[in-house]
């Protein structure tokens, strides 16, 4: 049976977070569980806010949307401050340690990642949010690795797709480094 | 169940395929944030079926165009928001006086005014119900999932071209774009039909001589009747009157038409209502926290139980009152100011306690638990 | 389409008479306006079963009651809109808009401008009274300079619309004028605006003897129905609208005829285009 759990994806709006939350939701669905997803954003289309949320379930839940985490992503300062009602101990947070300069407090366990920098590195920073996707799925184990790298492949169009899997397989990479130390 | 039956799509998105599959070939709109995606979504769909989409110069153009194109005999809609409903309330009581089938989407955000454009809301519960002039038949739908937005959606059309009376799907923000899984099944047969065309002899038809059901068929322009449709109040003959005996009764019926159809109209989920010490009761996403909030209580020996109203107006009065008259408290979770309690007094006075919230943010089932657990001690 | 003389045209075939007497005034310009559009509809033989009426709110929308086609009076300022949906549903029927100055310029001029703009296979018909007959008098947005109404009680200062140039510049398709002083012409416009596929907007000079008249002392109707002749330039008739009009507002005389026309493609049949192209694709 899945697990439930709890997944919020933020960062600055533009950064394509939405994405990457839409790929990680159909992975989950492909699975055979159920996915709610829901986002927030500000008016602006670019910067400003914005977040993804998934609820992760074997059933529909009663309630869709998150109150306690399990992952949080933090990927722009702008939205270090914005899940304080549903952060807690037992979580792991996610941060970019170049764009979070000052993180959310709390006693759960953060990872600060280069994830930004990564994607520069691979010639695009608006790959980060992939290589976010990567970092926060080696980290967690919480979906196959097949199956995510599959769904990207579906997902994104034929053009990108080469960077996105090296941006994915980055993300990974980071993770798996991280867990040495 | 096929597999491409089963998608992952957002609410509005729901709405937009129920629509189709309910047979609306007309759409028309004018953008606005939350509601733009089903728009969208028409412009993509209609086409590939047959149907219509204009995106008209406002809000007021596009809820003439979908009343002039079921004049035609077509199944129509549009969807908005906020201040695009405020505009569309004249010609919806246009369509409830002049018994245009029409199906109006309002996908609910923060107000007064432009208000919070993304930020959800649930504060139009009383301007679905009365935000047109004058007493006048309307039916109002709320659901709270994805899934059943596209149900919903099928369902109001099928209200709405069987007592020809304008019928508003209403639901929030957060479950517009919630994405969740939903099996696109065809609409139910029985939920199919157009309404109930006029047949037999043309001389001397009578275009607002109802039938046994208090619903009159409806002369399909074309077919002969050349009759005439007016938002004046009108005689059976669909000319203007302005006799006070004549009055009474052609509204009386028009009022009176949803009485009449209750059963048909009437819609609602009970859970646990039987033995409740405490009722919640709510749409949309507050109806979601509520749920889990209920089941919490209950787990912690609480006796709650959940009333939602799936049909919000006319309000399931009858059951709500049956099902909570044990309960010796009735909370009422809603993002506005408190519009829904204010209802539900006149049904359960002196027992409601309502839970609002006007901020741009949900209610969390944890606070709606805290609030059941005041009330009991 | 059978020419059918003054004398033979047997109006009451189009109309209700169970609703007569009629709730217009005696003398107003709207009843020649009517008169005018069910001759036409007489000539090109259009079956009243499938002729729609879509009218707005005002005296000239109460019209629409007394004939005996499938008639929709909708609400103020909105007949276009209705009408637009209602042909883009039903192609199969002949749409007619009767719509008053107020109807058209004021409450209802954004769904004008873009009427005009679409171009759906609809013909206008803009019953200008330059007042807002049916509430009693007021100004509207094609009333004269200097006149009186019971909302410019020292005289308009307000500038006119020309509701032609209007139309034309947003891209109407068939643009005319008449003046209910010669119903016979009237009705050749309208006839040819029917027959124009696209959206035709016709302007009718049409006089309010009981208020507009009584208030500028424009004397009783046939008085005021000569004088439209000191105002119309008929000798443009035929011509289309040139840089000869230099003023911005109405001109006063004002040309008639056919002012605008072009053969711009229709917009439900770039609709339906559209989705067979749609259709088959899927
Ligand atoms: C929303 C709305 N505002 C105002 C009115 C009142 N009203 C009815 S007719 C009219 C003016 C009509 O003038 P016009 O279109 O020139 O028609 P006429 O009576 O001159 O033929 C007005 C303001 C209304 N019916 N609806
Ligand atoms: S008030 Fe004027 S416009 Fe209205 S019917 Fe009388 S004369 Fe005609
Ligand atoms: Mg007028």
């Amino acid at each position: 049976m899945t697990k439930h759990l709890e997944i919020r994806l933020s960062g600055s709006g533009g950064q394509g977070l939405l994405l990457s939350a839409r790929i990680l939701a159909q992975a989950f669905a492909s699975e055979g569980a159920s996915v709610s997803q829901s986002q927030s954003y500000e008016p602006t289309s670019r910067g400003g806010l914005s977040r993804a949320d998934l609820v992760i379930d074997g059933v529909r839940p009663d309630f869709p949307l998150a109150e306690k985490l399990d992952y949080l992503l933090v990927l722009h300062q702008c939205a270090a401050g914005a899940s304080d009602e549903i952060i807690n101990d037992d979580m792991t947070a996610l941060i970019d340690s170049e764009l979070v300069t000052e993180p959310p407090a709390g006693k759960f366990k953060v990872k600060a990642l280069p994830l930004t920098r990564t994607a520069r590195e691979i010639g695009n920073v608006r790959i980060a949010n992939i290589v976010a996707l990567g970092a926060l799925a080696g980290l967690s184990r919480m979906i196959d690795r097949e199956r995510l790298e599959d769904t990207v492949r579906k997902g994104v169009p034929p053009k990108f797709l080469d960077l996105n899997l090296e941006a994915l397989e980055a993300g990974y990479r980071l993770a798996e480094e991280s867990r040495d130390n | 169940m096929s597999k491409q039956r089963l998608q992952n799509i957002p609410g509005n998105h729901a709405c937009a395929l129920g629509a189709v599959a309910a047979g609306c070939r007309f759409y028309a709109g004018y953008p606005i944030t939350p509601s733009s995606e089903v728009a969208e979504r028409m412009s993509a769909e209609l086409p590939k079926v047959g149907g219509m989409f204009v995106q008209m110069e406002d809000e007021i153009a596009s809820m003439g165009a979908v009343i002039g194109a079921s004049m035609g005999g077509v199944k129509a809609m549009t969807a908005t928001s906020g201040p695009g409903f405020s505009l569309k309330q004249e010609n919806l009581g246009y369509a409830a006086q002049a018994e245009i089938p029409c199906v109006i989407i309002n996908v609910m955000r923060g107000g007064p005014s432009t208000g919070m454009p993304t930020r959800p809301a649930q504060g139009d519960i009383m301007q679905a119900r009365w935000g047109t002039h004058g007493d006048h038949p309307i039916i109002v739908v709320a659901p709270d999932s994805v899934a059943e937005i596209y149900s919903e959606t099928i369902r109001a059309f099928a209200l709405s071209e069987r007592l020809r009376v304008p019928v508003v799907v209403l639901y929030d923000e957060v479950v517009g774009h919630l994405i969740e899984t939903v099996d696109l099944q065809p609409a139910p047969e029985e939920q199919l039909a157009s309404r109930k065309w006029a047949e037999g002899p043309r001389e001397g038809f009578l275009p607002y001589r109802a039938d046994a059901d208090m619903v009159p068929p409806f002369p399909r322009p074309g077919d002969g009747f050349r009759t005439h449709t007016t938002g004046l109040t009108h005689d059976e003959n669909g000319f203007p009157t302005q006799a006070h005996e004549r009055v009474e009764a052609v509204i009386g019926r028009l009022l009176g038409k949803l009485d009449r159809h209750k059963e048909l109209i009437e819609s609602y989920e009970a859970v646990g209502c039987e033995d409740a010490e405490v009722i919640v009761t709510a749409i949309g996403i507050s109806a979601r926290a509520a749920k889990k909030a209920v089941a919490t209580a209950r787990k912690n020996g609480i006796k709650a139980g959940l009333f939602r109203p799936i049909t919000l107006w006319p309000f399931p009065e009858e059951a709500f009152r049956k099902l909570s008259a044990g309960a010796s408290a009735v909370v009422v979770p809603e993002m506005n100011a408190g519009q829904l309690a204010l209802e539900l007094e006149r049904f359960a006075p002196g027992k409601v306690s309502a839970l609002t919230r006007y901020d741009g943010e949900h209610i969390d089932p944890s606070q709606i638990l805290k609030r059941i657990e005041e009330v009991l001690s | 389409m059978n020419e059918i003389s003054a004398d033979s045209f047997d109006i009451n075939e189009y109309l209700r008479l169970e609703l007569f007497p009629h709730f217009l005034c005696p003398g107003c310009g709207h009843g020649m306006a009517m008169r005018a559009m069910l001759w036409a509809v007489a000539e090109l033989g259009i079956d009243k079963d499938n002729l729609a009426i879509v009218s707005g709110i005002g005296c000239s929308g109460r019209m629409g009651a007394y004939v005996d086609a499938n008639t929709f009076h909708v609400t103020h300022g909105r007949p276009l809109a209705f009408a637009t949906g209602l042909k883009l549903a039903r192609p199969d029927l002949t749409v007619i808009v009767i719509t008053g100055d107020g109807d058209s310029l004021a409450i209802g001029g954004n769904h004008l401008i873009h009427a005009c703009r679409r171009n759906l296979d609809i013909t206008c018909l803009m019953l200008n009274n330059e007042i807002y007959g049916m509430t009693g008098g007021q100004v509207s947005p094609t009333t004269t300079l200097t006149r009186f109404t019971t909302t410019t009680p020292y005289g308009n200062y307000e500038p006119a619309f020309d509701a032609c140039r209007l139309a034309e510049a947003a891209g109407a398709s068939f643009v005319g004028r008449e003046a209910t002083l010669q119903v016979p012409t009237l009705k050749n416009l309208i006839r040819e605006g029917i027959e124009h596929k696209g959206f035709s907007f016709l302007e009718v000079i049409s006089d309010c003897t009981e208020i507009y008249g009584r208030k500028n002392a424009l004397g009783n109707s046939p008085e005021m129905v000569l004088s439209q002749k000191s105002k119309m330039r008929p000798e443009s008739y035929g011509g289309l609208m040139s840089n000869k009009v230099d003023q911005p507002f109405r001109p006063n005389p004002f040309q008639t005829g056919v002012l605008a026309r072009n053969e711009r493609q229709e917009y439900g049949e770039l609709c339906r285009r559209h989705i067979a192209a749609k259709q088959q694709a899927e």
